[in-house]
């Protein structure tokens, strides 16, 4: 009787054993093939700089208000990841803009040749050229690495171009302080977008299609547009 | 037999401790004679080399290590700091020389923000901790009687940290610090994997916090 009544237990404690081992088996099959989701958020600041007096609208694409950037994985024993910027890149961006000029609007619609809007004084159209990452299982650099290069249009209040330009953005952090591969690849791409935002900001009237067009408003003086940067890099695209 | 149980904890914990080498150089130019008053400090991690990064949390550790030690020494919190001042101490636009300030503190917005801030000294700190060698091998196991592992490992992390001071009001460099550790921790397995850590970081975030104190505090 009690030999019975000990067996059955033992029984359903193997059986439950060898179930756990299959989920765990079928869990790291499906591991191996799975895609990692990153959709990035962050808090970004307001960038301590005097605003400049101009109206300036922003219209962003679809394209760039749902941006993502999806990697296929090359062999079974790596994810595939698929990184969404979008709704950061907005935020970000809104950020930024709002407070490097007086007035900040969103435009209802893209901006047209020919369609006069006497609201703004200029509209900036951004958008993700291109995004590059890097993880540590692909560079043994203990380092998680985003790249981006935006291109931006100016256009005036009449939708015809002012000036064009690409920028860069890097945003790199080290593996020691967090849990997982996603956590990273979220540092690393607020880390570029802060770095996109500080880019911007501090470089805007260097731009030389836009400093020309600030110096013809009577905005900023030539040597003005000059003086606001420390050490930085931008790469003017002249149409 | 309470004295008993903390002095084996205490010898159980010295036994799970690696060994740890520890360096420190300084070079004071210009130290203040009775600490810094009442005005703050903040202690950044430079971020500019391709290959590593400054940790984020060893910059916090110096920064807690200074506080605990010196309860009068105000040090900002390094994200609070980048965050106030954003954009103008990102890695790419940071100042990389003391007389780089100068044309930071034109920004009136930047010179306002820094003067309510009272932040006197402004700490940068370059370096990182790697892992330089490893060997060894352990397998783990998982079946319905049980889960383990046997083997041993080792490895060995090595510290590389340079501190530099800068006063903000003479916009001057006015000493540095530089600290370097290594150890090597082992972890043998035998069912249960018992970790004999070396704690490299550490170490090296206590020598370089004691070495800021003795420039910063009136009491070191």
């Amino acid at each position: 009787m009690s030999g019975l009544m000990t067996s059955v237990p033992r029984r359903r404690t193997r059986l439950r054993g060898l179930k756990t081992l299959a989920m765990l088996a079928v869990v790291i099959l499906l591991g191996a093939c799975s895609t990692q989701k990153v959709v990035v958020s962050g808090n970004f600041p307001e960038p301590l700089i005097s605003p400049m007096p101009l109206t300036i609208g922003v219209w962003y694409e679809d394209a760039f208000l749902n941006h993502e950037f999806f990697d296929e994985a090359s062999g079974r024993a790596e994810p595939s990841w698929l990184v969404r910027t979008g709704e950061a890149q907005v935020q970000m961006w809104d950020t930024v803009l709002d407070s490097m000029f007086v007035n900040f609007v969103h435009m209802k619609n893209k901006p047209g040749e020919g369609e006069l809007n006497q609201v703004v004084d200029a509209v900036l159209i951004p958008r993700v050229d291109e995004l590059q990452y890097a993880i540590p299982q692909h560079t043994n650099v203990k380092v998680y690495e985003i790249w981006m290069r935006y291109h931006f249009d100016l256009v005036n209040n009449a939708g015809e171009p002012i000036t064009d330009w690409t920028m860069s953005a890097y945003g790199k952090t080290p593996t020691a302080f967090l849990r997982s591969d996603t956590d990273a690849v979220n540092l690393a791409a607020v880390v570029a977008l802060r770095d996109a935002g500080a880019n911007f900001a501090v470089n805007f009237t260097r731009v030389p299609g836009v400093r020309d067009w600030l110096v013809e408003r009577g905005r900023v003086s030539a040597a003005a547009t000059g003086s606001q940067t420390i050490g930085t890099e931008i790469e003017a695209a002249q149409p | 037999m309470t004295v008993i149980r903390t002095a084996s904890f205490v010898v159980i914990a010295a036994l799970l401790t690696g060994c740890v080498t520890s360096t420190v150089d300084e070079m004071v130019f210009n130290e203040p004679t009775e600490g810094i008053g009442d005005a703050t400090v903040v202690i950044l991690g430079r971020r500019h080399a391709s290959d590593y990064e400054t940790e984020p949390d060893f910059i916090d550790c110096v920064g807690k290590h200074i506080e605990a030690r010196d309860s009068s020494i105000d040090v900002i919190g390094e994200l609070e700091f980048l965050n106030q001042l954003y954009p103008w101490f990102e890695p790419r636009t940071a100042p990389l020389r003391p007389q780089d300030i100068d044309k930071l503190m034109a920004q009136p917005p930047v010179a306002a923000r820094m003067a309510a801030l009272k932040t006197e000294y402004m700490i940068w700190i370059d370096g990182s901790t790697v892992r330089t060698n490893s060997a060894g091998s352990m397998t783990c196991g998982i079946g319905p009687g049980g889960a383990g592992c046997f083997g041993f490992g080792t490895w060995g992390n090595d510290s590389d940290y340079e501190a530099t001071i800068w006063d903000f009001t003479d916009k001057a460099e006015v000493g540095r610090v530089n600290t370097s550790a290594s150890g090597q921790s082992y972890m043998p397995a035998v069912v249960v994997p018992i970790p004999i850590i070396a704690p490299v970081q550490g170490t090296a975030c206590d020598g370089l916090g004691d070495q800021l104190l003795e420039f910063l505090s009136s009491e070191y």
